[in-house]
């Protein structure tokens, strides 16, 4: 009963923070309305190579961390022989931790390492590979079977079934053979399909492949349902925080303060209006005068565009706008949606601020 | 984009950019080692294992070590062999009726269709089957009902099914919901159909295969059963279609469908068009009630102590509050009880002497080394330590009294769905049993005993503890005497072995007074004498309740040691619940923020140490930025937390700059002038750099399109 009282009072304090957290977020009205165009903001080139000159702190310490990890390397190679799969987790880069792991610990198996904070990963290649690898060593075991393993046709036709079953081959009876699998982040973008995980499992689940695996993200666990869990990658957890940064992992990332910020799709517009003629520019410049002119309406009309470009000699047809306007678009400087009263009409998706200093810039 | 053209990285090796690449080869010079596994892990495993034990005399121990460490190896294996073993046994006994009834339904299916539409080799190898009426397009179909919803438990029945009906010379394929994906369609089923039944030899989806392959050899002498084990799970129009398909080619393929079950009876119509529908004749089948497999197994594994390797009462607690509360799933809890194994080899250096200790054939076992008696059980002990403790056999001998208590108990509770689990967890406590050892079971009047022994429905459940036990034992008082006759023959069964109890249930069984009144067949007897009878009856078999109850709570007392009172106990007892808490369940939401939240706990830095979690310059940036965004609500303004941010971290410029004037030392000087050092830019990369790490962690979202100059917090409270 003490238990449940915990549980109890552990689920009000949960819900209670939440609710806190939303209330004070919107009701009270104190919400900060101070914008990043406030800060002098480096561009993303500088501030690049700024991220990549930050001093590291706390050197010492978090390398005397992982190597503290080091003692556990015998209960993980322990772990992994009789089936589970290692599951590590914690705050921080792990990617040096396991690779020292299995250059250390593992060097009876064949490792692959699949980088899984990479954008796209074809896991048929990695299956692929797992496969080659395995049947080298299947060739090098003494008095294995390797008269039938000559006669199959090469693994880059075969189809991933036909893989799988490769990797699920049984063992010979006086040795048995692994492979494998490091994957960073298996939670990372590259494999967060349902179906590439889906996969992974059915490979993880093969008599051949052991599987270590990271995950960062607090919400990874949602990725597998119980069969996965508990028959295919069959985890064993272990929590090891390292507080490296995740310098390689982080690549991919925009970086906050140069993503989406005024000060950057300024610069793109402005590259992109100075390569049009200047009969094109006027017409953007008509365009975003009206609408810091009228900074509540929903965009301008593109009959009332017309007449005032016509008005100003800057075009001489509705052909001409129509081309300047398809410019535009294809560069994502105008919109069109629809006007309230079911008119189409054009704007600019860029704030005040923004429309203001490209002005400026071009005005120059 | 961006970062591609951002000058070469000198951090970034190659590889770490390739999507996989091959980290090394099995090394060549070991793979003649690999035929002793369990040697070869034991010499890496000796180095850091934490012991139980204080710290001994290295040069004395280390020659030992060695042999020690391989044996402790040994018994692993063999402990882990024979659980593994044990646990498929028992499913094995557990479904082989069902498994049998649906076989011999398979073969007379298979005699139906034979019978009623002729195969010859004409017809089969024609384009398209020649369909005389629609009767004969009747697909047999099984339902097998799992009466559990969730079917991880029951992947490895259809396993086993689909390995028993091979085994009855049919040909089997076993499908599953990733086969009938709406996705790869009718294909994809159809390509694994034809995988596992001709045996890989084709990746062609095209049943017309299939039907000149079983015109092959004697291959049409016996049917093709499939296999799908989670109908609910499958798309129904991809299933459908599979179905309207066999039924077509129904008369040269005999097909035989057996579907998996997890709702109810009805499902099939709801899922399957109605056409697929009218193709299917089915029948029923249904497997067995989830809590009878886990009784068995809880029985098989934990109760009867066959391979050296048992759990404490915290354990067994945990092992039944995950089934109970969490999950529910036979397989998780199997997986704990095999991870506890794993963690009990790895953690207790004294295991390597379990060796023959829990084996029935074993009769000779070795006296414990002399480390043992340093383990915490064993100094509790008053008396001096006598030479009958200092074996295994001594052992054995409380452990298999012990199982057989609790299986005596265990079929008096059976008629009222107690299960083994609830039991199994009471009969360890440790606390109950020196509890029960005082005056509690005995048998007062029910107005006499301690109040919170009856509580209504337990107000709590430390009041419900230990009540299992009691509750049964009343039990026997107020049982028939055929219930009674009964249940001192199973007794008799359950205790068979174990000398002590035997002989004294055998003087109950001798003793009963009706041995003569042939109870068994009372009902059929004539009202006449039994009425005659009853007077006489009641009084004798009142008194054969009172000794049955003597009896059991005797045997609970005397008897049901738990294995933490038992000197000794460590050696095969895993008690370490935290750690096996921790590996079988990770929890990733709360750790990573308490690693954010308390990273000074894992760097163990000086210069951290006092801030107690007040934000101060020299902590680790995302961990600063995080315990920042915790003042913050369901929104951040960036500009803001940048602010505060920055604030944070020129902080200790300002302070030792005041420093700096009242001492101007040289040292401090120097290091005041590390700080200054931070420009504008240096804060905004570590403050980008900071927010990417805690979007890789997912504890922010980014922000959207409509909300630029804020993040959003997603994790509130642990």
């Amino acid at each position: 009963m003490e238990d449940d009282h915990d549980i109890d009072e552990e689920e009000f304090e949960f819900s209670r923070n939440y609710f806190l957290a939303k209330e004070s977020g919107g009701k009270s009205g104190k919400k900060s309305a101070r914008k990043l165009s406030e800060i002098d903001l480096l561009d993303e080139q500088d501030l690049r190579t700024e991220v990549s000159k930050i001093e590291p702190k706390h050197e010492k310490e978090i390398a005397s961390l992982i190597s503290s990890y080091k003692s556990l390397y015998n209960e993980w190679a322990f772990e992994l022989r009789y089936g589970f799969g290692l599951l590590l987790y914690g705050f921080g880069s792990k990617k040096t931790l396991i690779e020292d792991f299995a250059s250390t610990a593992l060097t009876e198996y064949s490792v692959i390492v699949v980088n899984g904070y990479l954008q796209s990963i074809n896991l048929k290649q990695v299956a692929m590979a797992m496969a080659e690898v395995l049947c080298e060593q299947l060739k090098l075991q003494p008095r294995s079977s390797g008269g039938s393993l000559k006669s199959q046709q090469p693994f880059n036709t075969r189809s991933m079934d036909d893989l799988i079953a490769f990797l699920d081959g049984p063992h010979t009876q006086e040795s048995e053979c692994f492979v494998c699998l490091v994957i960073h982040n298996i939670d990372g973008p590259g494999l967060r399909e349902s179906e590439s995980q889906h996969l992974l499992a059915r490979i993880a689940a093969c008599s051949h492949v052991r599987i270590v695996a990271s995950i960062d993200h607090v919400n990874a666990p949602l990725l597998w349902d119980k069969k996965m869990v508990h028959v295919q990658f069959n985890w064993c957890w272990h929590h090891v925080p390292t507080f490296a940064p995740y310098k390689v992992e982080g690549v991919c990332h925009p970086l906050i303060l140069a993503h989406g910020s005024a000060s950057q799709s300024v610069k793109t517009a402005i590259i992109v209006l100075q390569s049009l003629t200047p009969n094109a520019q006027s017409v953007f410049k008509v365009l975003a005068e009206h609408q810091l002119a009228h900074p509540d309406e929903e965009g301008m009309p593109i009959d009332v565009l017309f007449t005032s470009c016509r008005e100003r000699f800057l075009v001489s047809s509705l052909v001409t706008l129509n081309s300047h306007l398809t410019e535009f678009k294809d560069h994502e400087l105008v919109k069109v949606r629809r006007h309230s009263n079911g008119q189409d009409c054009l704007y600019i998706p860029l704030s005040k601020d923004a429309l203001e200093k490209l002005i400026q810039e071009i005005n120059q | 984009m961006a970062s591609d053209e951002v000058s070469p990285l000198p951090f970034i090796s190659d590889n770490d950019l390739k999507p996989f690449y091959v980290l090394h080869k099995a090394s060549n010079s070991q793979q003649h080692n690999v035929r002793k596994p369990v040697g070869r892990t034991s010499r890496k495993v000796k180095v850091n294992l934490s012991s139980s034990l204080a710290a001994t005399d290295e040069s004395e121990v280390f020659d030992n070590d060695q042999l020690h460490n391989n044996s402790r190896m040994k018994n692993f294996h063999n402990a882990w062999v024979k659980i593994e073993s044990t646990i498929k046994d028992v499913l094995h006994n557990i479904h082989s009726d069902v498994f049998n009834e649906i076989s011999s339904w398979v073969q007379k299916s298979f005699g139906e269709i034979c019978s009623s539409g002729k195969l010859d080799a004409n017809k089969a190898t024609c384009s398209y089957p020649i369909v005389t009426d629609v009767t004969s397009k009747q697909i047999f179909t099984a339902l097998v009902v799992m009466s559990n919803i969730e079917f991880v438990d029951d992947l490895q029945t259809f396993a086993d099914l689909g390995v028993h009906l091979h085994s009855h010379g049919c040909h089997v394929a076993n499908l599953s919901s990733v086969d009938f994906s709406a996705k790869s369609g009718i294909g994809g089923c159809l390509r694994s159909l034809l995988r596992q039944i001709l045996d890989g030899s084709t990746d062609a989806a095209d049943i017309s295969i299939l039907a000149s392959w079983y015109m092959e050899h004697d291959n049409f002498k016996s049917p093709v059963v499939v296999i799908i084990e989670d109908m609910d799970r499958c798309s129904g129009s991809v299933l459908s279609d599979f179905i309207l398909m066999l039924s077509e080619w129904v008369i040269k393929i005999p097909v035989i469908l057996i579907l998996g079950v997890a709702t109810n009876l009805d499902s099939s119509k709801t899922i399957l068009s109605s056409k697929a529908v009218q193709h299917l004749s089915p029948s029923k089948f249904f497997l067995g009630h989830p809590a009878d497999r886990l009784d068995a197994i809880i029985e098989a594994v934990l109760v009867k102590p066959s391979s050296g390797f048992l759990v404490g009462h915290k354990v067994s607690a945990f092992l039944r509050n995950c089934f109970l509360r969490q999950d529910g799933t036979l397989t998780s809890l199997v997986r704990a009880v095999k991870m506890a194994i794993v963690q009990h080899f790895l953690m207790e250096p004294l295991s390597f002497t379990v060796k023959g200790l829990l084996d029935e054939e074993v009769t000779e076992i070795d006296a414990w080394p002399t480390q043992a008696l340093d383990l915490p059980s064993c100094m509790r002990l008053s008396e001096p330590k006598s030479k009958a403790l200092l074996s295994g056999a001594s052992m054995k001998e409380m452990l298999n009294m012990w199982s057989s208590v609790v299986l005596c108990l265990h079929e008096v509770g059976k008629n009222q769905s107690t299960t083994l689990l609830d039991l199994y967890d009471e009969a360890l406590d440790p606390k109950l049993y020196n509890l029960r050892n005082s005056d509690y079971l005995e048998s007062k009047p029910d107005h006499q005993r301690p109040s919170w022994i009856h509580g209504i429905n337990g107000s709590s459940s430390e009041k419900q503890k230990g009540r299992l036990i009691s509750r049964m034992i009343r039990q026997i008082k107020d049982m028939p005497p055929a219930g009674l006759f009964q249940l001192l023959e199973k007794w008799d069964e359950q205790t068979k072995g174990v000398d002590k109890i035997h002989e004294k249930v055998k003087e109950i069984q001798l003793q009963e007074p009706f041995k003569d009144n042939n109870l068994k067949d009372s009902p059929s007897k004539s009202r006449k004498q039994s009425t005659r009878n009853i007077g006489n009856l009641d009084r004798g078999t009142k008194a054969l309740n009172e000794k049955a109850v003597a009896q059991i709570t005797c045997m609970t007392r005397d008897h049901m040691q738990p294995i933490e009172c038992i000197p000794f106990h460590e050696i095969v007892c895993f008690k370490n619940v935290d750690k096996l808490q921790a590996v079988l369940l990770g929890d990733p939401r709360k750790r990573i923020q308490l690693d954010l939240l308390e990273c000074n706990k894992f760097l163990k830095c000086s210069c951290c140490t006092k801030s107690n979690n007040v934000p101060i310059s020299s902590m680790h940036d995302t961990s600063l930025m995080y315990t920042l965004s915790q003042e913050h609500g369901n929104l951040i303004n960036l500009h803001d937390w940048y602010q505060s941010f920055k604030a944070v971290i020129l902080q200790k410029t300002v302070k030792d700059k005041q420093k700096s004037k009242v001492s101007p030392s040289p040292k401090k000087r120097k290091i005041a002038a590390e700080p200054q050092n931070i420009t504008e830019a240096s804060v905004q990369a570590r403050f980008c750099r900071a927010v990417t790490e805690l979007q890789i962690t997912g504890l922010l979202r980014m922000p959207s399109k409509r909300r630029q100059d804020y993040v959003q917090r997603v994790a509130f409270g642990l």
